[in-house]
């Protein structure tokens, strides 16, 4: 087991910054994600940790030790890519062997190893198959078996699950994490799928242009975001953008761009330009028609079953679209056309200062 | 609005048969999916109704007629495929309008059509922009707009959206079944990805080990799985494995392997049956306890994970099994790890099926 601290890292491509004073401290025998859009740096900050990549500046420490000067093979931390490459003509054992096998590990205690690792990876059954022979799948969780037979005390995982069909993914992804769990391993997961991220993570960091947006726990992230770009990433959400027209105490009323008013409370003065944001599952659909605050009537405008849930999109009677995810089988008792009434529930709206570059370009829709 | 009709449908590979004895009809209009894990052998089926693959054995029919020895020029079809495949020396434009030019119409007629595709596509005020300016999204909708400018009707789209990020990949799929729908044309789309199959269809079709599994609308397949197979791989299912000890009417009394009992309905099985009962996780129901009534299990809260929309929960049985039960964020109901609950089983929102003679894992094996 090891913690990791990466210290004001800093990473530059000729002009382009793809990792910008970045610091992190992962607990031992955390499970930790990081997640951001394509190009966000992602990847550079694994290979920093795992030595492939040197940084500008800034220092790495994994058990509390400085790994600057380190190769990558003294660092006890194994970089894991999105297709792991075996040896096409060793077989599954051989594959899995091939760590101890070099660093001189004397036979039974190979052995030892080898089954453990294929026993934990559900592939003891086929230790004489070739890569050629096994699944996608297989294949990845063979490349895990022969990272993990490296005594390594630091897993770096760049999107190990990007390669694989969707519904495969999902099962893996609970695996993964029971892995790691069981071996008492850190683990740094790379990815860019949200829910991915939130299934498996013990922490998620989620990271935009090189620098770190917040780090929290899946449900911290998704319920108090930091800005309107972390509450679009984790989870989708409803903006309101508008102005505040009155205050009292922290209770703001905001004037939308609909000529809509809502209240929330918030750290904000008359005047402010802000943006408001409800999660898609907080939104409340019901056929009540008494009005009241954060309360609006509109149409339902069109349906989109995904099994568990379905998201309906309403068109406000002031014209300001908003979606809404319910159970599928409340959604059932929905139809087209048919006339609702909308309520967003004050404590789950959060107000933003408004993007400085404008909100599409903040959340990136 | 074409029709497509395949009968008797074959394609082998030396010994494997990527495709075998595929039927399935296509309505005008229709939006269409082919779900299943990869190598099930879909891409070989839109690769015959294209002309890109000749059949072993069956045949293709478009709109009544006969296709098996039309070349593919000749089927008037737009094909777009995962790997997006655009001309990166020529600019969205040129991309777009490239099959009407190579199929010699005038140029006005050309500038017609390719206007109306890229306006669909939202791309008219990009056109002047390379492939390598654009996102992914973007590009995947200039080989959109390609295919809609060679005037087809009958879209065939092969894991469109799977190279792309998720955002975008959401962004297109709402986009994808709105110009079919609007424009009346008829889609068969191939994927790999459950909740892109159900969100985009009228119909999906699950197929694996090159056979055809089930067809259904995307709610029907979900609530009402006709195979296991089916249970697993659209959405998630718990699969409890169980004798029919008692019929009682229309219900059954299901003792399941580690002595608990459930009362459901029959299903047409009958004493001794040998089933698997399948149960999605958001329909089981949890409560606080540990006092064992008819149609519950008693378990423990073995881990919570917080999926964005949902809780779930993974409990151990006494019996050591482990199920998984989603509670909805908006539900005030929570419970915490190691804490006892009560697991409580719908007889109305529970799946049986006969235990498949090779086995349970055999059957839901996703690869």
């Amino acid at each position: 087991m090891a913690a990791i601290r990466l210290s004001n890292i800093t990473k530059r491509y000729g002009s382009l910054t793809a990792v910008d004073d970045f610091t992190i401290d992962v607990k031992d025998g955390e499970y930790l994600t990081i997640i951001g859009p394509t190009g966000a740096g992602k990847t550079t900050i694994l290979k920093i940790i795992a030595g492939l990549v040197e940084q500008d500046s800034g220092d790495v420490f994994i058990g509390g030790e400085p790994v600057n000067e380190y190769p990558p093979e003294k660092r006890s931390a194994v970089y894991f890519p999105q297709t792991y490459s075996l040896f096409p003509h060793f077989n599954v054992w051989e594959n899995t062997t091939f760590a101890p096998r070099i660093q001189g590990v004397g036979e039974q205690e190979i052995s030892t190893i080898g089954k453990e690792m294929l026993t934990m990876v559900r592939l003891w059954k086929r230790p004489d198959a070739l890569p050629s022979e096994l699944s996608g799948g297989m294949q990845q969780r063979c490349g895990l078996a022969r990272a993990l037979a490296a005594n390594a005390s630091v897993l770096l995982l760049d999107e190990p699950l990007r390669a694989l069909d969707a519904r495969l993914r999902i099962e893996l992804r609970y695996e993964l994490r029971k892995l790691v769990k069981d071996l008492n391993i850190t683990a740094i997961h790379v990815t860019h799928d949200q829910e991915e991220a939130m299934s498996i993570s013990d922490r998620i960091a989620v990271i935009k242009n090189g620098r770190l947006e917040q780090i929290d726990t899946p449900q911290k992230l998704f319920d108090i975001p930091k800005n309107p770009f972390v509450a679009n990433f984790i989870g989708f959400s409803n903006f309101i953008e508008g102005v505040i027209v009155n205050k009292t105490d922290d209770l703001l009323t905001i004037k939308g761009t609909y000529d809509d008013t809502i209240m929330t409370n918030g750290e904000f003065n008359i005047g402010d330009k802000v943006v408001a944001s409800i999660k898609i599952e907080y939104v409340v659909v019901d056929k009540q028609n008494e009005g009241g605050p954060n309360t609006f009537f509109g149409e339902i405008e069109d349906f989109t079953f995904l099994g568990k849930f379905t998201t309906l999109d309403v068109k406000l009677d002031n014209g300001r679209k908003i979606v809404s995810k319910l159970q599928s089988t409340i959604a059932l008792s929905y139809s087209k056309g048919e006339k609702v009434r909308v309520k967003f529930p004050q404590e789950k709206l959060i107000a933003f200062e408004y993007p400085k570059f404008g909100l599409i370009k903040e959340v990136g829709v | 609005m074409p029709v497509i009709e395949l009968k008797n449908l074959t394609m082998r590979f030396g010994s494997i048969a990527a495709a075998d004895n595929i039927n399935l009809n296509v309505k005008s209009g229709e939006y269409v999916t082919i779900l299943g894990p990869s190598g099930c052998g879909k891409t070989t089926i839109v690769r015959m109704i294209a002309g890109i693959l000749e059949p072993t054995s069956g045949e293709v029919y478009i709109d009544g007629k006969l296709m098996n020895n039309v070349p593919i020029y000749e089927r008037n079809i737009g094909y777009v495929f995962q790997n997006i495949a655009l001309f990166p020396h020529l600019n969205v434009w040129n991309n777009a309008t490239y099959s009407g030019r190579v199929k010699g119409r005038d140029r006005e007629r050309a500038t017609k059509i390719g206007n109306e595709a890229l306006r669909l596509v939202k791309l008219l005020n990009q056109k002047a922009l390379y492939p390598r300016e654009l996102s992914g999204g973007s590009q995947q909708k200039t080989s959109l707009a390609r295919a809609l400018c060679s005037d087809t009707k009958l879209l065939l789209l092969d894991e469109p959206l799977s190279a792309l990020d998720v955002v975008e990949r959401m962004g297109l799929r709402r986009e994808l079944r709105r110009l079919v729908k609007t424009l009346n044309l008829t889609a068969i789309h191939v994927t790999h990805d459950q909740e892109e199959a159900m969100s985009i269809s009228d119909r999906v079709v699950v197929m694996k080990a090159g056979k055809i599994v089930e067809i259904n609308t995307p709610q029907n397949l979900y609530n009402n799985p006709k195979k296991i197979f089916t249970a697993n791989f659209v959405g998630e299912s718990n699969f409890i494995e169980g004798i029919v000890s008692m019929v009682d009417g229309p219900n059954i009394v299901v003792e399941m392997n580690d002595g608990d009992i459930l009362r459901l309905k029959s299903h047409g099985f009958t004493y001794g049956d040998a089933i698997v009962v399948s149960v999605r996780p958001e329909n089981i129901v949890l409560e606080k306890g540990e006092d064992n009534r008819e149609n519950t299990v008693v378990a423990v809260i073995h881990d919570i994970i917080f999926i964005s929309s949902y809780i779930r929960y993974v409990l151990k049985t006494k019996g050591g099994d482990y199920l998984n039960v989603d509670v909805p964020i908006t539900s005030n109901k929570r419970f915490n790890k190691d804490e006892s609950v009560i697991v409580i089983f719908d007889p109305e929102k529970t799946c049986v099926y006969k235990k498949p003679e090779e086995g349970l894992p055999e059957v839901l094996k996703l690869e």
